[in-house]
């Protein structure tokens, strides 16, 4: 039973900073601009998390520090393809690249080291651990008797997103815009208002994940491993969670739950299996990803407006 | 009482001068239409009016004021509301969700959905247009979908109501339909601008008529002292002939024919049952039907989209085998598509692509693979004067020329493919009259070249004034055969609707 729980507390754990990124992208996308810079985001987000929290001695000014980043970032993304309808894509790949290169610079700079920061105050230590000890006992529930804020996160905002789009009047807009925003336009929606908005909303929510690679379970930030993919597997799971926020955090539980699989295959294997390289392992995740979404992508439909840049015409 | 005035309005785009010095007056209370061909800039005027585009200089004046009309959301307020030409629906929302989009009844910033029902369901009680809130608009008939977009600008309490050709998508019925509720508006005081280029419908619904050319206003005139003929020639600047003299010439041998013909449509249902007849040289072999009688399977057949349960089809006497779109346009055959958007142009291309898309991989336009711009240039200059596009301009996106230029640009392409059998599938479908007379022309030069045509049509006029032979498609069966000398409309009409047979004439 115990085990049980372990192993789910471990996919959330995996979960989360997905989960936050894929709604990240759905909230973009769902005002019709693609985020494909969800990966450089969190790696910025990730960086300057661990960069607070080191500064401050205190992982919350690290958390407050990956999202003015994320705001950063994101206003720069909104401002290449909202204000200037620039290419979408073309805007994510310069910030996923530019992630790349920046990072490994200022880790450097900052910490004098390569590959990893030195360790920081997080929100995985036993003490800022969210404790809800009454629920340790019962099988399942017991898992979420000693998670990290992230994974609540992740879970209260999927539950808020849903809300925003489904039920409340900026979320009615932002879909419009997605659809046709022509169409929005004439109604006297101010169509580049709600891109903004979008946009720099996506982001935050993708830095979001991008602190719980570095401030999550772990405390420092590892210049390989982050983001790792977890970037373009949320984009993955947005997609195959059809563009719905729910949909997203159904399909970050699949592959987090493929990661855990992982691991439990990894340190059972005897004999035969054991001789098998882990990086078959490692990517077993990944080859479910791609099996997901080959199996979904064609039935999946996104915002009718999605990725097409809106000029108004004069 | 003027509702609307616009002064000496002017609108510039980049290549061609949209809207020259326009002033009009229009009354409360009245039923205006404004009439012109495509790209004479009507839909130009009226979104400028809506606050969509700005006009370099002129004055608009709303019930007596002179407004600054910058967006939308400044029409709206002053009560003027616009239902578009492409609709500005959103399919994937509901009845509900689209017409209260922009002013949503809240509770806070929560969307309150069961009210926002509740006030569409009063609307469209209160004018009598009805409509399922609840019901996806993608789920919807054209006919109902425009019932939306008014709704939409009633609800935001439009006075003034612009409808930018609004029965160009409309079948027959649900125009008659619109019209009811057009006069039932103006019996409300509403103030009523009609676009369309379709004469005899200005004639039926209007109080006074504008035309507009080139930009520019011709005249005003009053629908009781006026007719078609002299609107058109406003239009169009000069006479304009639809009734074209037949060319009489003798059909020769059989360029086209396809013998028993069965087809399934995508619905797996039998479209086109056991149908067979031929086309010869220079011959005019018109189809006539309602829409979705066979029409869509035919062609589709023809051009190896649907793959038939049966039958042959052959061209120069020699049966097609396997039949795609290259195939067949190789054998001979020229297609002019009913769907131009969709089928006869690649949009986001230029005019100068479009026109040699079918023999870009042939010399001179490409050599070993690369293309040959100086050759692609001059052949497209070239065919765009001789077909009278305008504006002339090569680099032009095909998206953005007229229906009726762009129209030209397909016929530019596919006449300069070799070919001796045409297949004009609703060849005048949504063109103005002047386009219409070009392509009339154009078919009847065709024909005098020696070249078969296939001409499906849905226009009787068009059928009657064009065809050397008539073919009645009913229910997916070819019910009659006759020539337009032996026949009336009001027979024709009998047999498209299957209640009369007629034998071949052999
Ligand atoms: N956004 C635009 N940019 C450039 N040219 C345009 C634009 N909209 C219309 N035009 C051109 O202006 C002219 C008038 O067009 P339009 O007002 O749509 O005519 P109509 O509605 O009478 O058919 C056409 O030549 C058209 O190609
Ligand atoms: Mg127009």
């Amino acid at each position: 039973m115990q085990l049980l729980n372990l192993a789910i507390a471990m996919m959330l754990d995996f979960a989360a900073p997905i989960l936050l990124a894929s709604l990240g992208g759905v909230i973009s996308e769902s005002s019709g601009v693609v985020n494909i810079a969800l990966e450089g985001i969190m790696r910025f987000s990730a960086f300057f998390g661990v960069w607070g929290s080191a500064v401050a001695k205190n992982q919350w000014v690290g958390l407050l520090w990956g999202i003015g980043i994320g705001i950063v970032v994101g206003a720069f993304h909104a401002y290449i393809t909202v204000k200037w309808a620039g290419d979408q894509i073309v805007s994510g790949v310069a910030i996923n690249v530019v992630s790349l290169g920046i990072i490994t610079y200022f880790l450097e700079l900052i910490f004098k080291t390569t590959g990893y920061s030195p360790s920081v105050p997080y929100f995985g230590s036993a003490a800022n651990r969210i404790s809800l000890t009454f629920l340790s006992k019962i099988p399942v529930l017991g898992a979420f008797s000693r998670l990290t804020i992230f994974v609540w996160l992740s879970l209260l905002l999927t539950g808020g997103l849903h809300f925003l789009l489904y039920h409340t009047v900026l979320g009615l807009r932002i879909r419009s815009v997605g659809e046709n925003p022509t169409a929005a336009e004439t109604l006297g929606v101010n169509v580049f208002k709600i891109k903004w908005f979008a946009v720099i909303m996506g982001s935050v929510f993708a830095a979001i994940g991008g602190a719980a690679l570095s401030l999550g379970t772990m405390a420092s930030f590892n210049n390989t491993g982050v983001a790792g993919g977890k970037g373009f597997i949320a984009l993955a799971a947005m997609i195959f969670g059809k563009w719905t926020p729910f949909g997203a955090m159904l399909a970050a539980f699949l592959f987090a739950s493929a990661q855990v699989l992982q691991f439990i295959l990894q340190a059972t294997a005897r004999g035969i299996a054991s001789q098998i390289p882990s990086g078959f392992y490692s990517a077993l995740p990944y080859f479910l990803t791609i099996g997901a979404l080959v199996g979904v992508v064609g039935k999946a439909v996104g915002p009718a407006a999605d990725g097409i840049p809106y000029k108004k015409e004069s | 009482m003027e509702a609307l005035g616009v002064r000496n309005i002017v609108k510039q785009f980049p290549n061609v001068l949209a809207n020259d010095k326009v002033t009009l007056s229009i009354e409360k209370g009245e039923i205006f239409a404004l009439v012109g061909e495509n790209g004479a800039g009507k839909s130009t005027l009226m979104k400028i009016v809506y606050g969509l585009y700005t006009p370099n200089s002129g004055e608009i004046y709303v019930f007596g004021k002179k407004e600054d009309i910058k967006t939308p959301q400044d029409s709206i307020k002053l009560k003027i509301g616009m239902v578009h030409q492409e609709f500005m629906l959103i399919p994937r929302f509901t009845v509900t969700q689209n017409i209260v989009l922009g002013d949503e009844p809240h509770k806070g910033f929560v969307f309150d959905y069961l009210r926002a029902i509740s006030e569409v369901r009063e609307i469209s009680d209160k004018f009598g247009l009805k409509i399922d809130p609840t019901e996806k608009v993608e789920n919807l008939p054209v006919g109902i979908q425009q019932r939306v977009e008014i709704l939409k600008i009633l609800r935001r309490g439009a006075e003034i109501l612009i409808f930018d050709e609004p029965t160009a998508v409309l079948t027959p019925e649900e125009t008659s339909e619109l019209f009811k509720t057009l006069n039932a508006l103006k019996q409300d005081g509403k103030t009523i601008i009609f676009i369309s280029h379709k004469l005899n419908e200005v004639m039926e619904i209007a109080d006074r008529i504008g035309v507009m050319r080139r930009g520019e206003l011709q005249g005003i005139v009053n629908k009781s002292e006026t007719n078609e003929r002299e609107l058109a020639r406003m239009m169009v600047g000069r006479d304009v002939v639809l009734e074209l003299p037949k060319a009489n010439v003798k059909a020769g041998d059989e360029v086209f024919s396809v013998s028993n013909l069965n087809v399934k449509n995508t619905k797996g249902i039998l479209g086109l049952k056991g149908v067979s007849f031929s086309v010869h040289a220079r011959e005019i072999v018109g189809i006539a039907g309602v829409e979705g009688n066979g029409q869509a399977e035919l062609v589709n057949a023809i051009l190896g989209f649907l793959k038939p349960t049966s039958g042959k089809i052959s061209i120069n006497g020699k049966e097609i085998k396997l039949i795609t779109p290259y195939n067949m346009r190789t054998r001979g055959m020229s297609y002019i598509p009913e769907d131009r958007k969709r089928r006869g142009l690649v949009l986001p291309f230029r005019a100068r692509e479009n026109i040699i898309m079918g023999q870009h991989t042939l010399y001179p336009f490409s050599n070993r693979g690369i293309l040959n711009d100086k050759e692609i240039d001059a052949f497209a200059t070239k065919k765009l004067q001789e077909f009278d596009v305008r504006p002339p301009d090569i680099y032009s996106k095909a998206e953005s020329f007229s229906g009726g230029n762009q129209q030209k640009i397909i016929l530019a392409k596919e006449m300069s493919l070799k070919h001796n059998f045409l297949l004009a599938s609703q060849p005048t479908r949504g063109l103005d009259i002047g386009a219409t007379e070009f392509v009339y022309k154009m078919l009847v030069e065709e024909k005098k070249k020696g070249i078969g045509i296939l001409l499906i049509s849905l226009e009787l006029s068009e059928i009657m004034g064009l065809s050397d032979r008539i073919l009645v498609l009913y229910n997916g069966e070819i019910v009659g055969e006759v020539t337009p000398e032996e026949t009336t409309e009001e027979e024709l009409g009998l047999m498209m609707l299957g209640l009369k047979r007629k034998e071949r004439v052999q």
